[in-house]
């Protein structure tokens, strides 16, 4: 272990070391910060991410092994920590004014989707079944506190508290897998287990193991069977939370879900047949579902719950395409639901929710613009041409097409059909109702911003896919 | 060609829904989409003026790379079948902007816009030389369509909204995903021509037949998937139902034309007897649902189905006068029936009822609007000096030649058609005034008369001489022919 060695290392996590100091600072600096300057937490969270992010495109371009096989740092890893720093500064600007209504609007906020931040970058680019542990273990306790951070408020209470026992369940059952795979392999590092079990019929014993592994990851992207808890978690937690964990933590799992199943362990293990039976199920659950709620929340819920299952057809698909395809579907639901999500949170003010469906009748007579916007994110979440969510569909199922899976692309695209139905529902209460009220939306300038650029992104994807896809087949095959 | 002039003429309804979006006055949104409008018809008049008609290659054509990764291309091109279709689809946008202008008083910059994306989608589906391009035109005339349904309809509109919206979409998501296998199977390129020079296995052939099938018979739309229709017809404002007749119903017929025919040869043959009883069917179906109704939206509507069954009828009969009376035939419904929508439109805006037993002796009070009404109607019944004839005929003879059945079922509903469209115009213009036609009913003005005028102007050129109009598709006709039954069995 030479220092040169070391520094190597060191150099490879700069942007996590970044962030872990930024947001030490901030928790210590930020008590020191007078009520009434909230701003100055937001600028300074928005700076720790964006100079995380310039250290990240520093290191973009070469593979960094790091941390004794522990971590790398390549193009996979790059692109899925540029998705969380978007998804985070967004969710900070959409967090400032609902932050201050809500009366939530701390240090530990900002300080809490830092470490967040941070857990999910260790997990894009974790390469050990402890280091992926560590990564998500930082992650999602950061995400129960943030549920509960509506102290006063009973449902998020109960949200969080169910998320936990939910969570604690679930990382039982990952960390039971990864001691069966130390057991039988003798290493929890992905590529050296896959040297462990090459050759020769797969012991019953590690089938066990990765399906433990698998369920465990599941929960974590909202998966049937292990889907319970998106619902109430979504309704309960504080909203730009929910647009947060609707996204990124989302995206780490599936980073996590890529890297365990580009392992040749699991290809050996004939695991793709659970996992298309998990996409059907999914989607399936969360399209029927949502077709019944009132709840703009619950109903992104079970929205975010179909689309997880759409993104889980391109992990079965597999292959370079299939790898693209997930990472470039989850990019695109990064804009397309940070933009849905944000005109949900701008509703809210004063003693309006903006959480009931049926509210919103009538929004176009009154502010043309913004039901414009709301009817370009939910004509994208619901796949119509030629918005990125169409894009986003489409090379998914190219890929699953590819590799000969033609019955689950039927599948895939009937049930897309029907959760079309309750996106163009939404769009009916906004256009062709009569409105009963007046609105009054939040529309700070940062508000505005995230409006316009999430906007930007969900049309500019899907006019001009190209530059993107390449982005996403570089990342996915350069590492 | 240095000019995109396809380019120009799908984009410049879109620059014309972007200007709108500027404008506050409901008059001067009015004037600017109109303006686009003739702007975009006389680009379309360009176009056909320099046409060629002695050759079926693609003319005008223009190609970029979009997904070069993937092979997609935004490549834009229009051959005989498809010029017509630009033509006719600029003409009724025009007339659509002239029947909304007093019909539609509320959101009208919104429904300008609407029309005008519309418009421009639809110019897209017609000149797309790329499958993923011409998806994405043909998927996303979706929005605005629903919008106009849903927003601007009738009472039941959101209903009929909903409906149309899940039908299409089901329809054609079947179709991409018999997209991306062609795509696979035909060496992963989505150029039109490229594929169309494929030669696929039968069974391959099979699948993506009735995956195309789905989503164009959704659209023509052929007896059992027809129930949208008439609810969406009579939910639309007047210019929705102008367009959706017009224009839409013939993306489904152009469909097979452009895609099931020449990319699967094989299977249209295997399956044409098939398709020509499902024709057979919904000429004669459609024919006794309209002879049912009494409003006068939802009679038209079902004629609809009847008419758009000759035209499937004519397609697969797989025969030169079947398949070039059924591309005219296309032109003439979208003539006639857009016109037939624009009269009742008229008079629905006069006296808020659509109801034939609430009618009756017009031809008093509204003289020049009934001798118009009377030309249309004749023209629907296919009457020899209308457009509709030539189109019926050539249709009749092809079928007659490819099956016998079907052709007898067709004479059944062009009698049929007779029946209906003569009882509703009886029951219409002539006879004892109506009580509840004894408010005053003004005449058609000079707006009206703006929009009927060009579509009976070519509803007498088409009947009378309709040779240009088979000229501009005879070369590519020829072509789809042998392309299907191969060299040398052309007739």
């Amino acid at each position: 272990m030479t220092a040169v060695a070391l520094l190597q290392w060191v150099l490879a996590s700069v942007p996590e070391i970044i962030v872990v100091t930024g947001a030490c600072i901030l928790l210590i600096v930020g008590e020191l910060v007078r009520k009434g300057r909230d701003e100055l937490l937001l600028w300074a969270s928005v700076a720790i991410v964006l100079l995380a992010a310039v250290a990240t495109l520093m290191l973009a371009g070469e593979i960094r092994p790091a941390y004794a096989g522990m971590f790398i740092s390549d193009s996979f890893a790059v692109f899925f920590k540029l998705v969380f720093y978007l998804a985070t500064v967004l969710t900070f600007f959409l967090s400032r004014k609902y932050a201050e209504i809500e009366g939530i609007g701390r240090s530990e906020y900002y300080v809490l989707l830092l470490f967040a931040l941070l857990g999910m970058m260790i997990m894009a680019s974790a390469i050990d079944l402890l280091s992926i542990y560590v990564g998500l273990e930082l992650m999602v306790l950061c995400t129960y506190v943030l549920t509960g951070f509506l102290r006063k408020e009973r449902r998020s209470n109960e949200a969080a508290l169910k998320y936990v026992i939910l969570g604690a369940v679930s990382t039982a059952i990952f960390l039971y897998g990864v001691s069966l795979i130390y057991g039988l392999t003798g290493t929890t590092q992905l590529d050296r287990m896959a040297e462990a079990v090459s050759g020769g019929p797969l012991d019953p014993a590690l089938l066990l193991a990765v399906v433990f592994i698998v369920a465990g990851l599941v929960f974590k992207i909202g998966a049937v069977p292990f889907h319970m808890w998106v619902p109430d978690v979504y309704e309960g937690a504080p909203t730009t939370i929910t647009a947060f964990m609707s996204v990124a933590p989302k995206a780490a799992g599936f980073a996590v879900i890529l890297r365990v199943f580009l392992n040749p362990l699991v290809e050996a293990s004939n695991a793709w047949i659970i996992v298309a039976a998990i996409a059907v199920a999914t989607m399936a659950l969360g399209s029927f579902v949502a077709l019944v709620q009132d709840n703009f929340k619950r109903l992104l819920a079970y929205s975010s719950i179909a689309h997880a299952g759409f993104a889980i057809f391109g992990v079965v698909a597999g292959g370079q395409d299939g790898i693209a395809s997930v990472m470039l579907y989850l990019l695109i639901y990064a804009f397309m639901n940070l933009g849905i999500f944000g005109a949900v949170i701008m509703m809210r003010n004063g003693d309006f929710s903006g959480e009931v469906i049926d509210d919103y009748a009538g929004f176009a007579k009154f502010h043309p613009g913004l039901a414009l916007l709301m009817l370009l994110y939910l004509f994208s979440l619901a796949g119509i041409p030629p918005t990125a969510g169409f894009f986003a569909k489409f090379y998914v199922l190219v890929a699953l097409v590819e590799r000969g899976f033609v019955a689950l692309a039927v599948i895939a695209a009937l049930l897309s059909v029907i959760a079309a139905y309750f996106y163009i529902r939404i769009v009916m209460v906004i256009y062709m109702r009569e409105p009963e009220r007046t609105f009054d939306p939040a529309l700070t300038p940062l508000v505005r911003a995230t409006l316009a650029f999430t906007a930007v992104g969900t049309i500019g994807i899907g006019l001009f896919p190209a530059w993107f896809l390449r982005l996403v087949q570089q990342a996915a095959f350069g590492g | 060609m240095s000019i995109p002039l396809l380019s120009l003429i799908v984009f410049v309804p879109v620059a014309g829904a972007a200007v709108l979006v500027f404008m506050r006055s409901d008059d001067a949104v009015r004037w600017t989409a109109l303006g686009f409008g003739i702007v975009d018809l006389a680009l379309c008049i360009v176009m056909l003026a320099g046409f060629d008609t002695t050759t079926h290659e693609m003319q005008f054509v223009e190609s970029r790379p979009w997904v070069a990764a993937l092979g997609i291309t935004y490549a834009l091109g229009v051959d005989g079948i498809s010029a017509l279709f630009l033509f006719l689809t600029a003409l009724l946008g025009l007339i659509s902007v002239l029947a909304s202008w007093v019909a539609i008083d509320r959101k009208v910059k919104e429904f300008m816009v609407s029309l005008l994306v519309m418009q421009a989608l639809m110019l897209g589906v017609f000149c797309a030389l790329d499958l993923f391009l011409f998806y994405v035109f043909w998927e996303a005339m979706l929005i605005p369509m629903y919008l106009i349904i849903g927003v601007w309809g009738g009472e039941g509109r959101v209903y009929a909204a909903f409906k149309f919206f899940l039908y299409t979409l089901a329809g054609s998501i079947l179709f991409l995903i018999g997209v991306i296998v062609l795509y696979f199977q035909g060496g992963e390129t989505f150029d039109i021509l490229a594929l169309t020079a494929q030669d696929l296995p039968f069974g391959v052939q099979s699948w993506l037949f009735f995956a195309f099938l789905v989503a164009f018979a959704v659209k023509v739309p052929m007896v059992p998937v027809h129930t949208w229709l008439p609810d969406a017809h009579v939910q639309a404002p007047t210019a929705g139902s102008i367009i959706l007749a017009g224009v839409l119903l013939k993306m489904g017929a152009y469909g097979f034309l452009r895609f099931s025919l020449p990319m699967l040869p094989e299977a249209s043959l295997y399956y044409s007897t098939l398709m020509l009883l499902l024709s057979a069917l919904a000429i004669v179906y459609g024919g006794l649902l309209a002879l049912a109704q009494d409003d006068l939206k939802k009679l038209v509507a079902y004629s609809s189905i009847s008419h758009m069954g000759f035209v499937t009828l004519g397609i697969f009969a797989l025969n030169l006068r079947g398949l070039e009376g059924s591309i005219l035939q296309m032109f003439n419904h979208g003539i006639t029936t857009g016109a037939l929508f624009l009269f009742v439109g008229l008079i629905y805006e006069r006296t808020h009822t659509r109801s034939i037993a609430n009618y009756g002796g017009l031809m008093k009070a509204a003289p020049i609007y009934t001798a118009f009404l009377a030309l249309f109607t004749l023209s629907s019944m296919a009457l020899p000096g209308t457009n509709a004839f030539v189109g019926e005929l050539l249709v009749l003879s092809g079928g007659f030649a490819a099956n016998l059945a079907a052709g007898t079922a067709a004479v059944v509903g062009a009698l049929l058609s007779a029946a209906y469209l003569l009882g509703m115009y009886g029951k219409v213009a002539l006879g004892p005034p109506s009580v509840s036609a004894k408010h005053k009913i003004h005449d058609v003005n000079g707006r009206e008369m703006a929009a009927i005028l060009p579509l009976a102007i070519f509803v007498l050129w088409v009947g009378l001489y309709p040779r240009p109009f088979l000229g501009i598709i005879d070369a590519s006709v020829r072509n789809l022919l042998v392309q299907v039954h191969g060299e040398g069995i052309g007739e």
